[in-house]
């Protein structure tokens, strides 16, 4: 795998076709393949089940015409003995098999794809390049396009997956969304569904937008596909909501499949014999989200549930934080420190350029004359040296390099080669080793940008390898050496917010080691949780509390700060320095990094006369009864539980996400405390997702009965000589419907604080709805853009407290990616002011979505600006922004980017 | 204006056009030789003398892309 160099020569002279599964099977590859583009690391390898050689002991081919000699066929799998204390499980899913149902003709249909092989034909790297056309003999563009969702999921009847997948009303909206960029607004597009779920953060928006857009949601299941004579289009029957039988035909329709257990992951829990749930997913209780059965062993993303991946990043941030807490003690016991190579100062000497022109073999070789173009660089100022490497990053050739830089007295290196995303880093060690500066080196990228893309043009490819070498020399002659900010990180950390998510968080950074501050403007621990009665799973919520808090309160490394409000923040990323004001007295906390964990509280309605009369509660009153054993409960006949109370109206336009489950939840325990009750759910759309879909199952078994209405139509409420009465409107029958109620439940919005001074001290961004935006919506869910700041709870958005904890762990868990280097070093190739030319303008200061910049305090610079190079990105928003041409961008410098732009000349 | 090739100069983000631009190459999509990429940290980075300067050095066309 070391001599591998991702040629692809292999590849394009085996002879075997194998069906593609990267591609959903919708076209071949070869037996000898990387998996998908951009495969990490990007290697070949071989699949024996198929190949030529390894079957039958013929053919050879790849091995001939490798240039590296990569390729070895006596290669066994070997079994490898690790010693560990923590093991994770991140094993994934397995996306539904539909070939079991005879209804969606799956096999026999060639226009019914599954939501997979429909996502790899919107690709652009997909087997139709990104564009969309049917998968019928003539590839036509599809006219009209259908969803049907929950195929393999929420199904006990035909497939055993009780569970809701939780991603694939999202998926399914998506797919429509980006078919209608692909082909046009009048491409038209319906999804049949049970109950819309879009309970994640912004994803009521994103759903209302998609019906904006003209995507038609169809509340059907459909029963019966049937081929249209003479054409591949599909007629498809199903019910309206009126109860009406419809046809339509449709070009496509696209299965939206489940995510299950895979039978490798089931196995695997046998062996390690960890408990699994209904569904064959790791089970796991809500306040310890992410460990198994057996300790040691924790699970994150969907083999611990299904689930999207913003939650999968949670969970996988978590699973590090559990695994490291347990282990904590021999953190760098195992680490090594590197050699260091005393930097020869070269400032001030002439350049002296030394140029390295790979050929990778034949991948640059085969279609640029090498030769030439380092014939041509011999020509180009201030180039001391030059030679041609067969792999420049072969070590020997690296080892080379050094030694050629040391003894020609090198001080710029350009390697003309492949592309810097993912070798500059090794050339720079290269650099370092020969005890140069690693930022006077620039990548030519003749091989990604250049031999790859134009190869059946020798010529010009030659030509254009010229030029990108011209202009890289160019570009290095201009570059100084540069100098890493160091950073020390103060090595603790405060804690905003005494909740479930707060506590979670600090005991998490507590048991890794890490002295932590909770500060909690009122005056006890708990949050929320305090009024809550049972989790999902049927844990008691106040049991569970009271150790947590106990935990916290003994903690040695924790300082709990209650009745504190944060007053002040200064510094930053490693050095923050905050005022606590505690009554009237303040003190000074001095923290390496913050973790955001203020949470949310529920809307107080206005809407079905609440504060009216005692019996109509909000489910955390409900829960209170709960708690305190409220003997009425048994002698209740009645009780309407409303949804969305204050949620996903034009007001607040999102879903609170825990509430359909809370409802059922407690619809479930009114029935096991009293049976005979009468039970209504009034809904929009229940959205219990994942397996809280078996409690949805379990209420209506016990009899409770589900009412849907819309927006539109929201049940009417009036109480009448001490009756509760709700007028609705039933959706099967279609007809007004009263039901008297002893007791109403509303389940209520969760509000975000909206605190604008925590929001300030930080430079936090919130979002319309006035919950914290995070740094990447998918990608880094538990941090903001503002480094050393984290986030973690129902700051966040609304969430059941498994998630909570989740997320609390997260930001533990990244935050202690800073904590434990206790040292940083930031990159060289950061913004800089030059104070002469800047004018104060500020512009600056406020275009940097890092605060970067800042304005000078005293001294003679005063007013001006400065940039502080721990925070800066190196994105050069400042740099392209400022009006005074005030601000250098070390490694993309104004004058470096001229002289590249300035030798195209020859180019273009 | 039929053999009209224009000369064009990309100005590509670091962390998303150019390795797109990179993969293009690992998926051997083959494309027109015409264009020469000046990589940029972000384009925020960008700046109107760039474009400028690229037309000024003969480009026909400039691409910012991120």
């Amino acid at each position: 795998m070391d001599k591998c160099i991702a040629c692809g020569l292999c590849a394009e002279k085996c002879p075997k076709k194998v069906s593609d599964r990267y591609n959903a099977d919708l076209i071949k590859r070869k037996a000898i393949y990387v998996e998908y583009d951009q495969a990490v690391p990007l290697k070949y390898g071989i699949d024996p089940t198929n190949c030529i050689k390894l079957t039958k002991d013929k053919c050879g081919n790849c091995a001939k015409v490798c240039p590296t000699g990569a390729i070895e066929y006596d290669q066994k799998e070997k079994d490898v003995k690790l010693s560990v204390g923590s093991v994770v499980l991140a094993t994934g899913f397995k996306p539904f098999d539909p070939k079991v149902f005879d209804t969606y003709q799956y096999s026999k249909f060639p226009n019914v794809v599954t939501a997979l092989e429909f996502e790899r034909i919107l690709s652009a790297s997909g087997p139709t390049k990104g564009h969309l056309v049917t998968r019928s003999d003539d590839h036509v563009e599809p006219k009209k396009i259908a969803w049907f969702q929950c195929i393999g999921s929420r199904d006990m009847n035909k497939c055993d997956n009780g569970h809701c997948s939780s991603v694939c009303c999202m998926y399914a909206t998506k797919e429509a969304i980006m078919a209608k960029e692909h082909n046009g607004d009048e491409l038209d597009c319906a999804i049949f569904y049970m109950d819309m779920r879009t309970p994640g953060k912004e994803f009521e928006a994103y759903y209302e937008n998609a019906k904006k857009k003209g995507i038609r949601y169809v509340k059907s299941r459909i029963h019966t596909i049937n081929p249209v004579p003479g054409s591949d289009s599909l007629e498809v029957r199903y019910v309206t909501e009126t109860g009406q039988i419809d046809t339509e035909i449709f070009d496509m329709i696209v299965l939206s499949i489940g995510l299950e257990a895979s039978s490798d992951s089931i196995a695997l829990a046998k062996k390690l014999d960890i408990d699994l749930t209904r569904s064959n997913f790791a089970k796991t209780t809500s306040f310890d989200p992410v460990s198994t059965s057996r300790p040691g062993i924790y699970v994150c993303g969907a083999f611990q549930g299904p689930k999207d991946i913003p939650e999968s990043i949670v969970d996988a941030s978590a699973a590090a934080a559990a695994a490291g807490e347990s282990i904590a003690s021999a953190r760098n016991t195992l680490t090594k420190k590197a050699e260091e190579i005393v930097e020869t100062n070269v400032r001030g000497e002439r350049p002296r350029i030394g140029v390295f022109v790979c050929s990778c073999g034949t991948n640059i070789a085969g279609t640029v004359d090498v030769a030439k173009v380092a014939e041509y660089a011999k020509t180009l100022p201030y180039v001391e040296f030059v030679t041609n490497n067969l792999f420049s990053c072969s070590q020997d050739t690296q080892d080379k390099i050094s030694e050629i830089i040391k003894e020609k007295s090198l001080n710029r290196v350009v390697v003309a080669a492949c592309t810097p995303k993912t070798h500059e880093g090794l050339f720079q060690e290269t650099l370092l080793a020969a005890g140069l500066n690693k930022y006077l080196f620039e990548l030519a990228n003749i091989r990604n940008q250049n031999s790859w893309v134009h190869k059946n043009e020798p010529e010009v490819a030659t030509e254009k390898a010229k030029d990108i070498v011209r202009m890289a020399i160019a570009k290095v002659a201009l570059f100084q050496p540069l100098e890493e900010a160091e950073l020390q990180v103060n090595q603790t950390a405060m804690v905003l917010g005494g909740g479930i998510s707060g506590m979670s968080t600090a005991l998490s950074l507590s048991k890794q080691g890490y002295k932590t501050h909770v500060v909690e403007r009122s005056d006890f621990l708990g949050g929320q949780a305090v009024k809550l009665f049972q989790t999902a799973k049927g844990e008691s919520i106040q049991a569970k509390l009271a150790e947590l808090v106990s935990e916290v309160n003994s903690d040695s490394n924790i300082t709990v700060h209650l009745n504190t409000n944060l007053t002040d923040v200064q510094g930053f990323v490693g050095n923050f320095e905050s005022t606590l004001t505690t009554g009237g007295s303040a003190q000074t906390l001095k923290h390496g990094v913050a973790i955001m964990a203020t949470g949310a509280y529920p809307y107080q309605p206005v809407e079905y006369s609440y504060g009216k009369d005692p019996r109509i509660v909000t489910s955390q009153e409900l829960d209170k009864k709960f708690i305190e054993n409220d003997p009425a409960i048994k002698d209740l006949k009645s009780a309407v539980f409303i949804q969305c109370v204050g949620s996903r109206n034009s007001e607040r336009p999102y879903c609170s996400r825990l509430c359909c489950t809370h409802s059922i939840d407690n619809a479930i325990e009114l029935k096991k405390r009293n049976p005979d009750m009468n039970i209504y759910v009034l809904y929009r759309d229940i959205r219990s997702y994942g397996e809280r879909e078996y409690l949805f199952r379990e209420a209506r078994e016990l009899g409770v009965i589900f009412i849907r209405h819309s927006l539109d139509s929201l049940p009417q409420l009036s109480i009448d000589g001490g009756k509760i009465m709700i007028k609705t409107m039933d959706h099967v029958l279609h007809r007004p419907l009263e039901i008297e109620a002893d007791l109403v439940s509303l389940a209520t919005a969760i509000l975000p604080y909206r605190d604008e001074t925590v929001a300030q001290f930080f430079k936090l961004p919130m979002n319309d709805n006035g919950f914290f935006v995070e740094r990447h919506a998918k990608l880094g869910p538990s941090e903001f853009a503002t480094d050393g700041v984290f986030l973690c709870g129902m700051a966040h958005y609304p969430k059941p407290i498994d998630e909570a904890v989740s997320q609390a762990k997260a930001a533990a868990s990244r935050a202690i990616t800073l904590l434990a280097r206790e040292t940083i070093h930031t990159s060289g190739q950061v913004a800089s002011v030059n104070t002469a030319l800047c004018s104060s303008c500020g512009v600056c200061v406020s275009v940097c979505p890092y605060s970067a910049p800042s304005f000078i305090e005293e001294g003679r610079d005063a007013g001006k600006a400065k940039i502080n190079p721990v925070l800066c990105k190196g994105c050069g928003l400042c740099v392209g922004s400022c009006r005074s041409g005030a601000i250098n961008h070390r490694g993309f410098d104004t004058d470096q980017i001229f002289a590249q732009l300035f030798t195209l000349n020859e180019a273009v | 204006m039929a053999d009209f090739e224009p000369k064009i100069v990309s100005f590509l983000c670091n962390w998303c056009s150019y390795g797109a631009a990179d993969l293009a190459g690992v998926g051997r999509a083959q494309y027109p030789a015409n264009v020469r990429v000046v990589r940029i940290p972000c384009t925020g980075r960008m700046s109107a003398k760039f474009f400028l300067a690229a037309l000024r050095e003969g480009a026909d066309a400039v691409w910012v892309s991120g």
